[in-house]
């Protein structure tokens, strides 16, 4: 290896961590520095040819007072400047005080300096600083990031300094893939960063939910699963039919198990569809650093199959030598229900019927809803430890989430552990970092949403002027003949609803999860232009869900001594892999980085399953055990495919640049993946391309544009099928014995292809104060893996073919600006926009559709077809003739569309914008997002269900109307007919086999997300270094919102059910209390 | 390193034909094609069974009626024909029927066992003709034989086809029986119907050789005779004559029942059709108990009282009808054998071949017809006493307790004591009669026979609600086609529907419903 003295580098506004790269590069020199020292400095002009290391650094190091450094063999370190004490000239006055930054934190390490004298001091570790000087006499306050004060010194001895963060951006620096950092200025594809801090101003039960409205491209759908339910996470658009479509979760640099639990596949969801929590709702958001976000294929490349649906990057503390910082944080939120469904209060019911299709009442009713929803809330209570010396640095924190939803039993206990320490040996060639995370969860009575064992379908559907209290103090009544067993108080024999109370008390279920998630990292700096890691993590999520269906549920749905079903499954993830990180500079103008690794990825899901069905599930009633169990019904019992899957790749990625303006980036990867086993070819090759060029130093830009950049970039990549898929069991077992399976095996299976173009480009303007970036992109996924229904006639139920061609499109832009940024007063504002547009541009010769999700008994079904887009909803619609008019048979009954469903819409949001705001105004801050998304149509089947009961005021003003307006015409006669009987229109148009179509609603909807209102305690001379206390709230208010629930909840976060309701949780408003303090 | 992928991406829960073949478990596939005829091969959860026929065919022959308000009160049960319902029946017998006789086919058993194979190809015709007589046109010769683009065959063909896979089977067994050699394999691995009883299993294939020409006694007279006779024909090893030979499959093994029972007392959502209890209560049939719980609504009082088809609204709730009559708890327990042919109906057939003038019917009319109500006292323990000779009761009229606008006369004025000076006609309705009470609770072939032969009269549909495809005094006459033919086998579906030669709809009639 050569060194180089000579250094040659043009750039402005450019951070000293770029100038040290740009040094290490050319020079072979390796930096070593405290990086809290350099992050806060401000960025510096250079423009230097040949010249020396030493030029260099005091050109670049002269403006700042704190930094010095010395040259030791080829290592350059960067240290703090001691400044010299105070020695002679005896002033009159010792001045003491404190200097702090805007939020109140005190600075260490400021530079307080008597102007024109060589006297001068560093404030200590609590920020305080003490200084002879005279009356008359300027004290310089200088430190890096910040700008500069001077104050005369006057008769006050005691000073507080405020210094103000320097508005010169820095210029920042992305964690990519694989976890190598790369300055921003250098990626060829859209990025988009979000600070740890937008994770807790409003802390929600699952995190990745404080991200909503922040992310140009993101979409994020919470589901109805109450708390800690999972979410629907999906960057640019859905792609692929049977495959996921979520975004991958990298923590560290490695990726995280995102093994989704149970969803519900049918509008009538059931006992086993409950949802658990996805794996990132377990985190502690007060753990993480940042999060940034690979929006396209292009940046997920290097990840591999896994990426192809784009990846979040989680970066999470690490503990910083220096004193130690404890830190405590607190949050209180109370959750109200958002919006209730409609009722009438005029007709009830006749008789003991069920439905309110009765006579007019007096009294006015009653609000049942008042007697079933409680006050939410979500406690959260965290502490952190950080400290360390320069070989060894500690991270240690806990948390623990404590959270009721609005649904009475439903609640969330969970505690959080990490424990993360980073070790330098061999002269700090060798860096060893090992992270421990212990999660323990456990969510009571997840609501099942569907029609099954929910108890808002008997909530909701009550005849009208009925009273439920009485079905709420007495749920259970003793029953004489079982020898006062307690049995449901119910007056109903309907297979969709139940006393609500007994569900919440006799229908119980639980979840308990147990995770661990370690990562371990070994880094050797081989040479300063070679440095080999090992990685290595696991992360192991047990769970284990019980339901305990008492003796006296529902007849359809439980034999009479009650139903135990319990389901113990592991889900296991081992990552390895081995990375050579390479810095060459192969000439002056060219420079190359790039990445040569391998990895193993292996995914396993095990355990097994336990349920009790048939006549006489259990042998006494309500005793849930599993000798308790009169039979165990083989096709629902029994060990868990072991759905296991491993992954082998080699990558390399190559990232050429020239003269700082041009940058090149290749990647290449080849996977091995299991999945493919059985077929003919196992692996698959894709590569990635992109280019960059920095047009602010390229040209010469007028003053006002500080930086400029377009880029542009083409991936491919590939996605494996799921596990079996190439190899279906050729037999299964069930109680009536061996059946042979009837999905076929696919053995010339391919892997997914999705191709991606994306070109953007980022200005910024007036010293950086409006940051402007727009992206477009495309791609295109096609060798879709789709399940087809087969003709039975075959003996398969289905098939899988490699078709289609799923084409996403869009523009993201983000727009940042600080409107005001004075010292006392200061606005940023930031937009972002982006819009999606999905269409099937081919499916297959073979089939015309495929299915999504569908279910017989359903007046609903999700289909794609070519010509149309993902997310297609298609249903029943009024029967019409020529002339448009609703055809009526002769009793006055509207007829429904038969035969294939017709489309009555797409769920899918069409463009959505995010307007998030900062204003601090001296110790107070106010923050608050407002986003819309618009575009869409959603249906509630709940909205359907309660016409065809009656309950809803449409269905009272009809009946006070004399019934329907409506434009029809009388089949047999052909006589027009202008008006339509109450409950025969509403009976037959809602329901659950009724005119879906009707039933189509906006998705747009526009809202006060998140708003924040917080103050910094001035402290001074304390224990307690910072405190600050902040009113915070969530989904405060719609603006807009047409449907009857909030369309972005979903039944499910799996690729069906999107935009339908079926009695779905309302959504809820959160407001609360936070507290921060650090020690 | 790959050479795990393979046993990664190998379901550890499923079992390959090899891992099956030991101890020839691969022959268990026929049990379980035979448990699907009648579906309770899906364990515990009889919802296959229910949507296959219990809320079709079960309730169409007059049997039962659901006190339950499906789909709001609009349902097959008042003809508005429920989508997501019309397919199990044509699902059931493809995957869970045909799908393992063509697996048992691949293992070799034609040549090895070709007893056993005749066994699996009787199974196959007994099931598939129940899922052709629900739909008409169905895809058989082609069936299995591609993924996609599989034709259909016209009921005519399929009929023949029957016969010959029939023909076939009777050989096979004749021989073997001939031969005096013994099937070396355990019968309990792959026989649930007879124990491996050849003898048994050549009694049931002519009796249901026999069942199927009559059926097609009006769409081919000369054919219904030819295989009629050739049914009869001593020589070809004779029919059921005797309960014990009743084709009945137990369900005893672990986590199987009576998916029927399961139904009626799990979920409550079956109770007896106002049609049988109408004939029953009329006749003063002393197998009524044996059939049926009184009521235990106490504003319908402890009778006998069926619920009229149809006559559930949607401003009705299940509460309403469910205290109405159900199937006998006596008789019937969770693990009663599901019973799909009985000696009883053989003599009926036989009654009819005579009226006919058939040969080797072994009687004539009278005698085969009293022979079957005989037969019939004796399977359900019930003792005769005057019933063969009474000639004055006939079915009550129907009054519903709770809603008078379901009551309706005495559905017909046929009597119990054979007449021999009647018409044929007369004949004809006595013997479907009575084969029809005999039948019960098995409402797939009772369906069938009241499609071809219009008797029993039956209570026509209280509402119906086909919007007119369906005539509410012919009374339905098939199932639509399932949606997923639409969806995977299109064109070919098609052609089936030009076969049928008429509208995919229950009003259209089937090949053999031609009688003038």
């Amino acid at each position: 290896k050569t060194y180089s003295q000579s250094v040659t580098l043009k750039a402005s506004h450019i951070s000293l961590y770029e100038v040290f790269n740009n040094i290490s590069r050319q020079t072979g020199y390796e930096f070593v520095y405290d990086a809290q020292l350099v992050k806060r400095t401000a960025p510096v002009n250079i423009d230097v040819k040949q010249a020396t290391i030493a030029d260099v650094l005091k050109n670049c190091l002269s403006g700042n007072p704190t930094l010095t450094y010395t040259i030791v063999d080829k290592t350059i370190v960067i240290s703090a400047r001691a400044l010299p004490k105070a020695s002679h000239g005896a002033p009159a006055a010792t001045i003491t005080g404190k200097v702090v930054d805007a939020q109140g934190a005190a600075l260490i390490g400021v530079a307080v300096q008597v102007k024109g004298t060589t006297r001068g001091i560093l404030t200590n570790d609590q920020g305080e600083f003490s200084i002879q000087a005279n009356a008359g006499d300027i004290l310089v306050f200088s430190y890096l990031g910040y700008d500069a004060q001077s104050v005369t010194v006057g008769e006050a001895t005691s000073l507080t300094i405020t210094l103000q963060q320097s508005n010169k951006q820095l210029d920042a620096v992305v964690v990519t893939a694989l976890g190598v950092k790369r300055t921003e200025k250098s990626i060829t594809y859209a990025t988009q960063q979000v600070g740890g801090e937008e994770l807790t101003k409003a802390k929600d039960a699952n995190l990745i939910n404080t991200l909503n409205g922040k992310v140009a491209g993101l979409s994020i759908s919470t589901s109805s699963s109450g708390v800690g339910g999972s979410a629907k996470v999906i960057l640019r658009g859905s792609k692929s039919g049977l495959g996921s479509n979520q975004a991958l979760y990298v923590i560290d640099g490695v990726p995280m198990n995102n093994t989704v639990t149970n969803q519900p596949s049918s509008i009538y969801g059931g006992s086993n569809s409950y949802d658990g929590g996805d794996p990132i709702s377990n985190l502690n958001p007060d753990d993480i650093e940042s999060v940034s976000f690979l929006k396209g294929a292009s940046a997920a490349a290097l990840y591999g199959s896994q990426g192809a649906n784009g990846v979040i990057i989680i970066t999470t503390k690490s503990g910083r030598s220096g004193k130690t910082a404890v830190n405590l944080s607190s949050g209180f939120m109370l959750s109200s229900v958002a919006m209730k469904p409609k009722f009438q209060n005029e007709y009830g019911a006749v008789g003991t019927n069920s439905q309110s299709w009765g006579d007019k009442f007096s009294g006015g009713g009653h609000d049942n809803l008042d007697d079933f929803f409680r006050t939410g809330y979500n406690w959260t209570n965290s502490i952190s430890l950080s400290g360390g010396n320069e070989k060894m640095q500690t991270y240690f924190s806990y948390a623990n989430t404590s959270a009721n939803s609005i649904e009475p039993t439903n609640k969330l206990g969970r505690n959080n552990i990490n424990f993360k320490e980073t070790g330098h040996f061999l002269n700090d060639k060798l860096t060893a970092i090992a992270d421990v995370n212990y999660v323990t969860q456990e969510i009571d009575n997840t609501p099942l949403a569907g029609n099954y064992f929910n108890p808002l379908t008997g909530l909701y559907l009550f005849p009208r002027g009925g009273n439920l209290k009485q079905y709420k103090d007495q749920f259970e009544l003793p029953d004489p003949s079982r020898n006062y067993l307690n049995v449901q108080n119910w007056p109903f024999d309907e297979d969709i609803q139940q006393n609500p109370w007994w569900i919440l008390h006799r229908n119980t279920n639980s979840l308990t999860r147990n995770r661990f998630l370690g990562n371990a990292s070994l880094k050797y700096d081989v040479s300063s232009w070679l440095n080999i890691t090992a990685r290595g993590s696991i992360d192991r999520v047990a769970d284990k869900y019980e339901q305990k269906i008492y003796a006296g549920t529902l007849k359809v749905l439980a034999p009479s001594t009650g139903v135990y079903n319990m389901n113990d499954q592991t889900s296991t993830q081992q990552y390895g892999d081995l990375l050579a990180n390479f810095n060459v500079p192969i000439s002056k103008d060219f420079k190359l980085t790039g990445v040569l690794g391998a990895s193993l990825l292996d995914t396993k899901i095990d355990g097994y399953k336990l349920g009790s069905t048939g006549a006489d599930s259990l042998r006494y009633p309500n005793i849930f055990t599993v000798q308790n169990m009169t039979a165990i019904d083989p096709s629902s019992s029994g060990n868990l495919p072991e759905n296991h899957v491993q992954t082998q790749s080699v990558f390399a990625s190559a990232n050429l640049s020239f003269k700082d303006w041009l940058f090149l980036d290749l990647t290449g990867r080849q996977d091995w993946s299991s999945a493919l086993a059985y077929t003919q070819n196992n692996h698959y090759f894709y590569p990635s391309a992109g280019l960059n060029v920095i047009l602010s130093q390229l040209l010469k830009l007028p003053q006002a544009i500080t930086f400029g950049k377009v880029r542009g970039s083409y991936a491919v990549v590939g996605n494996a099928p799921l596990a079996y898929q190439s190899h279906a069991a050729e037999n299964t077992l069930t109680s009536g014995g061996i059946r042979v399976n009837t999905s076929a095996p696919f053995d010339n299976l391919k892997p997914e292809k999705t191709k991606s173009l994306e070109v953007g480009t980022e200005w910024r303007f007036f010293d950086s104060r409006l940051d402007v970036d727009v992206t477009y992109y495309k791609t295109n996924t096609t060798n879709q893996t789709m399940q087809i229904s087969a003709s039975q006639a075959s003996f398969y139920d289905n098939y899988f073919i490699n078709a289609g061609n799923i084409q996403n499109q869009g523009i993201e832009a983000t727009v940042k600006f600080d409107v005001i940024r004075s010292k006392a007063f200061s606005w940023n504002t930031a937009f972002n926009f982006s819009t999606n547009n999905n269409k099937i541009i081919s499916l297959s010769p073979q089939v015309d559709r495929f299915t999504i999700s569908g279910a017989s008994g359903a007046n609903y079904a999700s289909y794609f077809k070519k010509g149309g887009s993902y997310g297609d909803i298609y249903g029943v619609g009024l029967a019409k003739d020529a002339q448009g008019r609703i055809q009526f048979d002769t009793s006055g009954t509207p007829q429904l569309t038969s035969g294939d469903m017709i489309k009555i819409g797409n769920s899918n949001t069409k463009w959505q914008l995010g307007w998030n705001n900062n204003l601090s105004f001296k110790n107070f801050n106010l923050s608050f997002l407002i986003d819309g998304k618009f575009g869409g149509d959603v249906l509630s089947i709940t909205q359907s269900l309660m016409d065809s009961y009656g309950v809803t005021p449409a269905t009272a003003s009809a009946r006070d109307a004399g019934g329907v307006k409506v434009n029809g015409v009388n089949i047999v006669t052909g006589e027009a007919v202008t008006m339509a009987n109450a409950q025969k229109w509403y009976s037959t148009i809602g329901g659950r086999q009724g005119a879906s179509s009707q039933y189509m609603y906006s998705a747009t909807t526009v809202r006060l997300r998140e708003a924040a209102f917080g103050y910094t305690v001035p402290i001074e001379h304390s224990f307690v270094k910072a405190l600050k206390v902040a009113a915070t709230g969530r989904n405060l208010l719609y603006f807009y919102k047409k449907a009857p629930f909030d369309p972005e909840m979903t039944m499910s976060t799996g690729n069906g059910l999107s935009g339908i309701d079926v009695f779905m949780l309302p959504s809820t408003r959160s407001y609360g209390l936070s507290v921060n303090a650090t020690f | 390193c790959t050479k795990n992928f393979e046993r990664y991406n190998s379901d550890n829960t499923g079992l390959t034909d090899d891992q099956l073949s030991g101890d020839f478990n691969n022959l268990s596939y026929l049990k379980s094609a035979q448990r699907s005829i009648y579906n309770f091969s899906g364990g515990g959860d009889p919802n296959s069974y229910q949507v296959q026929q219990n809320l079709n065919a079960d309730c169409f022959s007059g049997y039962f009626m659901s006190p339950t308000v499906f789909n709001g009160g609009q349902n097959n049960l008042n003809y508005f024909m429920v989508t997501g319902w019309n397919g199990e029946a044509f699902k059931v017998g493809y995957l869970n029927v045909m799908a393992q006789v063509a697996k048992l086919r691949s293992t070799g058993l034609e040549t090895n066992f070709p007893a056993i194979w005749a066994i699996a190809q009787i199974t196959q015709v007994e099931a598939m003709s129940r899922v052709t007589d629900i739909y008409g046109p169905i895809p058989y010769s082609k069936a299995g034989q591609s993924k996609t683009d599989i034709a259909y065959d016209s009921q005519e063909e399929i009929y023949k086809r029957f016969f010959l896979e029939l023909d076939s089977a009777s050989n096979n067994l004749r021989s073997f029986i001939a031969s005096g050699q013994k099937i070396p394999v355990d019968s309990t691995k792959y026989d649930a119907v007879y124990g491996g009883n050849l003898t048994q299993w050549l009694h049931f294939a002519n009796s249901l050789r026999l069942r199927l020409a009559i059926h097609i006694l009006y769409a081919d007279a000369a054919m219904a005779k030819e295989q009629g006779q050739k049914a009869l024909d001593p020589a070809n090893g004779g029919v059921i004559t005797t309960n014990s030979d009743n084709f009945q499959l137990l369900t005893s093994d672990a986590g199987l029942t009576n998916p029927l029972v399961f139904i009626s007392q799990n979920w409550g959502d079956i109770r007896i059709n106002a049609a049988i209890q109408s004939y029953m209560t009329g006749y003063k049939d002393p197998r009524i108990s044996r059939y049926m719980n009184t009521s235990t609504d106490a504003t319908v009082g402890a009778v006998y009282k069926g619920i009229r088809i149809g006559g559930v609204t949607a401003s009705n709730q299940k509460s309403d009808y469910q205290g109405y009559s159900q199937l006998s708890t006596s008789t019937f327990n969770i693990n009663a054998p599901v019973v799909l042919m009985t000696a009883a109906e053989v003599y009926f057939l036989r009654a009819e071949a005579a009226l006919n003038g058939w040969s080797n019917t072994g009687g004539d009319a009278k005698t085969l017809y009293e022979t079957g109500i005989t037969t019939s006292m004796l399977q359900w323990n019930a003792s005769s006493g005057a019933y063969l000779t009474d000639n004055t009761s006939v079915p009550a009229a129907y009054t519903d307790p709770k809603n008078s606008a379901n009551n309706l006369p005495s559905p017909s004025t046929i009597t119990i004591q054979w007449n021999d000076a009647a018409s044929t006609e007369e004949k004809q309705e006595r013997i479907i009669t009575q084969k029809w009470i005999a039948m019960f609770p098995e409402g797939q072939e009772a369906w069938t026979e009241f499609r071809r032969t219009r008797y029993p009269r039956l209570f026509p549909v209280k509402n119906n609600l086909s919007g007119g495809l369906i005539n509410t005094d012919i009374q339905i006459r098939r199932l639509p086609y399932p949606q997923q033919e639409y969806n995977t086998n299109g064109a070919q579906l098609q052609n089936g529907i030009s076969l049928l030669g008429g509208a995919d709809n229950g009003g259209t009639r089937l090949w053999w419903d031609k009688k003038p």
